[in-house]
């Protein structure tokens, strides 16, 4: 019988080319407004490591000013190099690691080629076992690497492409701003959307290029590449003074495996605070924040409001369509009375009539999702194309994108298909036989 | 003429007038929101930034050998710019208007006092007010003598400094004008004293909602990567652009000379997100009312050939080719008031919620009967075809037999 | 008052021409009923079209009440079915949105009657059709004579001169059809002329002439000798 009705459905469509492909196009159109909108939503939104997000916590103990401050107050998004100092040191978590970014100068060992910039970000040993870096070649570096000061360094793969033509690079030597690094380990692609370890300098920014020892970094005095607050006034000029002073620039994430370990650390945190106090900083109330992956992403909105308004007016464009669609299919149907008389008086139930409607509903469904899904990819090359640099990596879609496109196109049309197939359903068997 | 009847008509048989009056409404509800959201980014988008944008460019160097001179080789560098031959001026800055990066402080009228006006920093030479093309309204500008250098890690301030109109209006707001010779401190209670006044300069942040809060400092500054902003003759940009860049890196080679940009594409760059916004609604409204002036047209020749007996009927009955046409003109018309007057209520509880939700700027009164109008006009445009084909039904159709 | 000399209708497609009606002539006086009968595809329907101006012909003269209406144009010919002509036709042709009221105010709005003048009209004829207590029910909620009833009412409510029936009483049963057929002697004894194409020999009987219609041409006309009395 389902063949028959496709059958059926198919001739339906054939005989009324011109309303048939305008409902597919009102439907492909609806689609492809949404998907495309929602495609940039989803990745902005999607979760970038869901093996462990909710294993990874954001740690954010609040040492800022306590002018300003009210019960409201979130505490400051980063880390002062002390307190990141002394919460490495202190280990309480599963792993923890402080990182930062910074930019350095990359000399290539061959004559002929120009120093280039690269971005850096300088770390500690545990960064790639719990962020589950993939490693090509060779692996991270380990705890007396940032203990000594060892001038190590982890390549992405596009750096040692260009640097050592994607050879196993490890053992090998590379110059950063004029000092000496040896290569321990070369990762594989890693593009965690959003870049949720920083969400600070650019939620949608690419991976840094190579990964040092922040102890390295700091002992060298190289620059620091990101946002950086400070809310007192530095003891004193230099590297030194500004170490030692009440300025924010280290993100700080803590690996805790279960609700016991977090409650543990959070205590261990305000504990920590109070200490501080005694020491006279930390001037503001208790005020720390235990956040894993999801919640961090949450808290920072990372999904833009520009998005989410789009979101909203391309559902209502979706709505429009759909209604455009039912309009169209009653008027189809209801051309169609003299049949469906016909067939009523000939014997078909309401219910075979009804579900013979909805396949058609279905299949002109089908076809305006599968364009749909072109018009989404043309929608996504527009927004590549008027919004640059920025939605580079937000404009690609995934399996579930396409299966969640043709599966709204199908639910959406049979939802149109619903009331003009149950007018269609109650036309009397006999009232289009007679001559009017 | 006839509305009576045609309304009436019209609630026999609602389905397909529903239909249409609701798309119309959720056309005009969408339609109106973009536009409020298009007039908004294009308002901010037209600020301008205060400096000469058509004639600056600016690059960075950055210095990587041991042994690198810095301070030298800026002040050099800076000679051999000034002397080619078509630069206006040029100076070295940590930042230009609207690039996105850059430096802020607190300034506050009192030392200690508990709160401060934030403020962008540029830290310039006694050249910065003609690169940039500004304007001094009050006191005056940096002499050569009042140039420091500024290391990597230093945290104090030089003793003067010139601020925007804006700024000072910030800091007094009762008597701006008279900035010039009062003391400011930063850092709590390091004091500055004011010694001109610059009429407009945007910071570098488009989205700051003190984006015209800016204060010019007197320094160059070491911190081993350096931009110089340039500023040519009218015509000569584009032609300097790689000559200054070929310039530097050929001056000296344990550098990098990167990140040569316009002030336009800056301009450009910082605005992207908004114009790209502006161009997106603009494509989607375009599109969304296509859309449902394809509806109508449907809709409107379905409701023709569904009606063709009728239409015979009533020309029999005397109706002329141009009165069938009307009828059909003033059914899409009702429907469209209809549709516009229910979209109005809904654009502004739409925008109403859109203002809570996502800060955006409230829907301007006169938009909505103009928007409304907008959409009568396409109504009406879209059901010409099917009203046209309903007149030339022939009038014999109410004698057959079907 | 009616006349049509040698009036032509051929039918083109791009195969067959049809010859609906050649060199067709006939004349009708005021104050007649004209039953028109035929074999089907005769020629009756493209008569009646013709004769109600809701279709040219090819050839010939047709003049109505003394006028050439050969050549008018398509709006011209709009305003004089909309003064001097009411349709009747075999299957209503009522509006089915509209209620019995403006049904029979639809040729008044295009006649352009200012709406106390309408509804004065409207009234009347209804209550000489009888349906006076009916005018906010809709079509679908009258019976099959009603329905012919409200659209006689709509023919006379612009006081025409001629009525062009087309089988007016074909979807009528025998009862029904005898009270239509009653109203229209009636209408004709006020003095509007009535053309009526026709099957039904009773329908016909009932005409002070009839012409018989062959091969798109008149084959017979023979006049009554006395107009059937209704039965008082």
């Amino acid at each position: 019988m389902l063949g028959y009705y496709l059958k059926l459905g198919w001739l339906s469509i054939r005989r009324n080319p011109i309303l048939s492909g305008l409902m597919v196009a009102a439907i492909a159109v609806g689609i492809g407004a949404c998907m495309t909108i929602f495609t940039v939503n989803y990745v902005m939104g999607s979760n970038p490591i869901p093996q462990k997000s909710d294993q990874l916590y954001y740690v954010q103990v609040d040492s800022w000013d306590a002018n300003g401050f009210d019960e409201n107050s979130e505490p400051v998004d980063q880390l002062t190099y002390i307190d990141a100092m002394n919460l490495m040191e202190a280990g309480k978590a599963f792993r923890q690691v402080a990182s930062h970014r910074t930019g350095l100068v990359l000399e290539p060992t061959k004559e002929d080629e120009r120093p280039f910039l690269v971005d850096v970000r300088s770390t500690h040993t545990d960064f790639f076992p719990m962020f589950d870096l993939p490693f090509l070649y060779g692996s991270g570096w380990d705890d007396s690497a940032d203990k000594n000061q060892d001038q190590v360094v982890v390549l992405s793969r596009e750096i040692n492409e260009r640097v050592f033509g994607g050879r196993d690079s490890v053992g090998e030597r590379v110059t950063l701003s004029g000092l000496n690094f040896r290569v321990v380990g070369v990762i594989d692609e890693w593009f965690p959307v959003p870049k949720f370890y920083d969400l600070t300098n650019g939620a949608f920014n690419e991976p840094e290029d190579l990964f040092i020892p922040m102890s390295v970094s700091t002992a060298n005095e190289l620059p620091r590449n990101g946002n950086t607050n400070c809310w007192k006034e530095l003891d004193g000029d230099g590297f030194k003074a500004f170490l030692a002073g009440e300025c924010v620039w280290i993100q700080f994430w803590a690996e805790l495996r279960n609700e016991r370990e977090r409650d543990e650390y959070l205590a261990f945190m305000n504990a920590y605070a109070e200490q501080q106090k005694e020491l006279g900083r930390f001037p503001r109330p208790l005020n720390n924040r235990l956040r894993n992956v999801t919640e961090w992403l949450e808290h920072r909105e990372v999904v833009e409001e520009d998005a989410q308004v789009m979101l909203w007016l391309s559902l209502m464009f979706l709505a429009v369509c759909l209604l455009n669609t039912i309009g169209l299919l009653l008027a189809k149907f209801m051309g169609k009375s003299a049949d469906i008389g016909l067939r009523r008086a000939l014997g078909a139930t309401k219910g075979s009539l009804f579900v013979q409607h909805l396949m058609e509903s279905a299949m002109i469904g089908l076809a305006g999702g599968v364009l749909g899904l072109g018009l989404t990819w043309l929608g996504l090359r527009g927004i590549e194309i008027l919004f640059g640099d920025f939605v580079q990596n937000l404009v690609t879609m995934d399996w579930v994108l396409v299966l969640l496109a043709i599966g709204l196109a199908i639910v959406s049309a049979l939802l149109a298909g619903l009331y003009p197939t149950w007018r269609a359903c109650n036309i009397a068997p006999a009232s289009q036989l007679k001559t009017q | 003429m006839e509305i009576g009847p045609i309304w009436r008509a019209l609630l026999r048989n609602k389905t397909g007038a529903i239909l249409i009056a609701l798309q119309i409404a959720l056309t005009l509800a969408i339609l109106l929101n973009a536009i409020a959201i298009i007039m908004e980014r294009k308002e901010r988008m037209a600020r301008p930034s205060g400096v000469d944008e058509a004639n600056i460019f600016y690059l960075s160097s950055i210095g990587f050998a041991e042994d690198f001179n810095e301070q030298v080789t800026i002040q050099d560098d800076l000679d051999a710019i000034r002397n080619t031959p078509g630069v206006v001026n040029a100076i070295q800055s940590n930042s230009v208007p609207l690039m996105g990066g850059g430096w802020s402080m607190g300034l506050q009228t009192e030392a200690g006092a508990e709160d401060s006006t934030g403020v962008a920093v540029y830290f310039v030479d006694e050249h910065g007010v003609d690169t940039y093309g500004l304007e001094i309204v009050a006191g005056e500008n940096f002499a050569p003598t009042d140039i420091t250098w500024r290391q990597r890690g230093d945290t104090g301030w030089p003793d003067k400094l010139l601020m925007t109109e804006a700024m000072a209006e910030a800091l007094w707001p009762d008597d701006a004008m008279s900035a010039v010779g009062k003391t400011v401190y930063i850092n709590g209670n390091e004091p500055i004293t004011v010694t001109g006044l610059i009429k407009q300069m945007q910071a570098p942040w488009n989205g700051w909602n003190g984006v015209e809060r800016v204060m010019l400092v007197p320094q160059n500054t070491n911190f081993g990567s350096t931009r110089y902003i340039v500023r040519a003759e009218p015509g000569e940009r584009d032609r300097l652009m790689p000559e200054i860049e070929q310039l530097l890196a050929d001056r000296n080679k344990d550098r990098i000379v990167r990140s040569l940009r316009t002030m336009e594409e800056t301009r450009e760059r910082s605005y992207q997100g908004d114009s790209g916004m502006v161009n997106m609604l603009i494509f989607v409204v375009s599109l969304l009312t296509a859309i449902t002036a394809l509806g109508i047209v449907g809709l409107a020749s379905f409701s023709v050939s569904r009606r063709t007996r009728q239409i015979g009927t009533r020309r029999a009955l005397g109706a002329t080719k141009s009165a069938i046409a009307r009828y059909f003109m003033t059914e899409n018309l009702l429907i469209s008031i209809v549709g516009v007057v229910l979209g109005g209520a809904l654009a502004v509880g739409l925008n109403m919620w859109m203002v809570e939700e996502f800060s955006l700027s409230p829907l301007p009164w006169l938009m909505i009967p103009a928007g409304m109008l907008l959409l009568i006009v396409v109504g009406q445009l879209a059901v010409l075809g099917p009203a046209r084909r309903a007149s030339s039904v022939p009038p014999a159709v109410a004698t057959r037999t079907i | 008052m009616l006349s049509m000399q040698n009036v032509a209708k051929i039918y083109r497609t791009d195969t067959v021409e049809t010859h609906a009606l050649r060199a067709f002539s006939m004349d009708v006086s005021e104050g007649e009923v004209v039953a028109v009968t035929g074999p089907s595809g005769s020629g009756k329907t493209t008569f009646l079209n013709i004769a109600g101006l809701l279709e040219t012909f090819d050839s010939g003269v047709y003049e109505l009440d003394g006028k050439d209406v050969s050549r008018l144009s398509d709006a011209q010919r709009s305003g004089v079915r909309n003064e001097k002509i009411g349709f009747i036709f075999q299957s209503f042709n009522l509006i089915p949105d509209l209620n019995v009221f403006d049904n029979v105010d639809v040729p008044l709005r295009y006649r352009g009657f200012k709406g106390a003048e309408r509804k004065r009209r409207i009234e009347h004829v209804l209550d000489t059709v009888g349906l006076g207590s009916r005018s906010k029910h809709l079509p679908s909620q009258l019976s099959g004579g009603q329905q012919q009833r409200v659209a006689i009412a709509r023919a006379l409510a612009g006081e025409p001169r001629f009525l062009l029936a087309d089988e007016p009483t074909g979807n009528l049963d025998s009862q029904m059809a005898a009270s239509v057929m009653g109203l229209l002697t009636e209408i004709n004894r006020n003095g509007t002329t009535i053309i009526m194409v026709t099957h039904d020999p009773s329908l016909a009987g009932q005409a002070s002439r009839n012409i018989y219609i062959r091969d798109g041409e008149v084959s017979e006309d023979s006049s009554a000798e006395t107009l059937p009395e209704e039965a008082a």
